[in-house]
């Protein structure tokens, strides 16, 4: 605990650590100033294809609705921010040099690497609850409260969950998106350890992000086979909490998958860093 | 004499280089133990090796009669030192990071970090982010956090770079009262052979990767001296003596000294000879420094 505690107190007294935190607050604050401006003209659109078979009343664009819409881009901005301070957990002290003070110390390296991959996991889960709180509690003053209908993108279908559901859901999607964010913490993690610099492991991140991100929604035969075998795949497992009814099966599954690629990035992030030599 | 740290066969390969090979060296308490050797002589690669920074290729490092690699917390918990530039986490203060890396080793007062500061002469910055000090003061700062958790073994790459002529004396000054004061051992890499001739009382020299001496420092000096300062009156009459000696050659002379340069052996000798001669001798000693013996041992290696 007193490794993880320096690790901490280390990551959260630079500034750059709360960029992150700034990013955020500010894409969740414009997205939903510019969603209360034009609130009509996004219903409009939305329940177009609706409007002739069913009336639909009440608060739907409400906190909970514009909580999951802005969480539709989950995958896309949060893995960049968790990469620049994952990717700079172990790389950032081959730059400094401060590894060559860290690593002379009687803590083992397993030790030190235990508590930087920590301390990587306990940033990502401020900052997706950081995310969560600031999209719920903004959402909740511009917005107020009420059920929440969703259409899904491609289908013609409309999700209705009752007002009194969507917390306990809402929980447990933000959960799910720790928890799938912490494989890309792992990814950005592994590659901290291999490097010197940390320009290396926050790009080489994004690229295997933004790759496996593409080669999943190509409609290619090929692709699509391997579609099940990318985390990116898994990373979508939040999303299962606002069906109808939760697959639970399916979002298990997923969260196995995620597990197995964070327990494997870290088993070889540790591997790596126990046999390297320190000569920076 | 009890070996605080002793290296067996200690070697270290990078690809088809070897950095450093079959080095065995013996480190006493209470030595101030100075390592030498030109730039990429390996002093740093063993220094690291020491300090588990790097996985030696053959060989064993002991450390107060334990295996380095079988007891690593507990040996290094005894061990404070500084490899290369003392690098510090810039956005934190002197004091924050002195306690944050100290802490790691066993749990420090706030008193220690301000004595450790207070030694080198830093406590009235201590507060001060580190980003904020010279590359002297972060050298400083560096025999700081080697000296908080009070180790028994101190390790220090080239503790005096940067450092100006009187930082360097306090520097040297340090090491001998924690020598002899405290009773600490300390290791020493350093390219200052001036300076290392008045704090060692122990060397090895390296080159090539390769241990080319090691002993005592008068012993290291006297085992091949050859030159000798003589004094001896009339020193006319001494001097037209030893220019028909065929073991003798004479260098200089200033009227007061002679400086001659002797076979080995022959010491004695001269000294029988000027006195058989009603030639008084007041003094005869070598005169080897530690620049001459370390380019002898080095044959003249560049870079130092």
């Amino acid at each position: 605990m007193t490794l993880f505690g320096f690790e901490a107190y280390k990551t959260f007294s630079r500034w750059r650590t709360y960029i992150s935190f700034g990013v955020l607050a500010l894409i969740v604050v414009m997205t939903e100033i510019v969603m209360r401006v034009s609130a009509r003209e996004i219903i409009g659109s939305m329940m177009k294809i609706f409007q002739r078979d069913f009336i639909i009343a009440g608060n739907i664009l409400n906190a909970w609705f514009i909580t999951t819409f802005i969480m539709n881009s989950l995958h896309f901005h949060i893995p960049f921010l968790v990469t620049l301070v994952a990717g700079d957990m172990v790389s950032s002290e081959a730059t400094a040099g401060t590894i060559r003070f860290l690593l002379i110390r009687p803590p083992s390296r397993q030790r030190i690497l235990n508590a930087k991959y920590l301390t990587a996991l306990f940033y990502t889960a401020g900052l997706v609850m950081f995310f969560a709180v600031l999209c719920v509690v903004l959402g909740l003053a511009l917005f107020g409260s009420g059920d929440l209908i969703m259409h899904r993108l491609g289908q013609f279908s409309v999700v209705f969950i009752p007002e009194a559901e969507i917390p306990l859901r809402m929980l447990l999607a933000f959960a799910a998106a720790i928890w799938s964010m912490t494989v890309v913490a792992s990814l950005a993690f592994l590659f901290s350890a291999m490097a010197e610099n940390s320009i290396g492991p926050i790009i080489g991140t994004m690229a295997v992000v933004i790759c496996f991100l593409i080669f999943g929604n190509l409609p290619l035969h090929f692709f699509r086979h391997l579609k099940p075998f990318f985390f990116t795949t898994h990373m979508l497992l939040w999303q299962g909490f606002f069906d109808s009814s939760i697959r639970w099966l399916e979002i298990g599954q997923s969260a196995v998958i995620l597990g197995l690629h964070n327990a494997g990035l870290f088993l070889i992030a540790s591997i790596v860093y126990r046999r390297k030599d320190i000569k920076s | 004499m009890e070996c605080v740290l002793k290296t067996f066969d200690l070697g270290k390969r990078f690809g088809k280089r070897w950095a450093a090979r079959g080095l065995n060296l013996e480190v006493h308490r209470g030595d101030i133990f100075c390592f030498l050797g030109p730039n990429g002589a390996g002093k740093s690669t063993t220094i690291r090796m020491i300090l588990t920074l790097l996985k030696p290729t053959t060989g064993a490092i002991r450390l107060f009669g334990e295996d380095l690699h079988k007891n690593r917390v507990a040996v290094l918990s005894r061990v404070g030192g500084i490899v290369e530039k003392p690098d510090f986490y810039l956005f934190l203060s002197a004091f924050k990071n002195l306690k944050l890396l100290g802490s790691m080793t066993r749990r420090v007062t706030r008193d220690e970090v301000m004595e450790a500061l207070e030694r080198v002469g830093l406590s009235a910055r201590a507060g001060d982010k580190v980003r904020t000090f010279s590359h002297g003061m972060k050298q400083r700062l560096g025999i700081a956090q080697a000296l908080l958790t009070k180790p028994e073994l101190i390790i220090l790459d080239e503790p005096t770079t940067g450092l100006d002529p009187q930082g360097m004396k306090d520097v040297r000054e340090l090491i001998q009262r924690l020598a002899l004061e405290e009773g600490m051992t300390i290791f020493l890499s350093s390219h200052l052979l001036s300076e290392i001739e008045q704090v060692a009382t122990r060397m090895a020299v390296i080159h090539r990767g390769e241990m080319k001496a090691q002993g005592s420092v008068s012993e290291l000096l006297a085992r091949e001296a050859i030159d000798y300062a003589l004094q001896a009156a009339p020193i006319e009459q001494a001097m037209r003596l030893m220019q028909g000696v065929p073991w003798v050659q004479v260098l200089s002379s200033d009227g007061h000294m002679i400086e001659v340069r002797l076979e080995p052996g022959h010491a004695a000798e001269l000294n029988k000879l000027l006195v058989a001669n009603q030639i008084e001798v007041a003094a005869l000693y070598p005169r080897r420094t530690l620049e001459d013996f370390f380019l002898k041992v080095t044959k003249g290696a560049p870079g130092i």
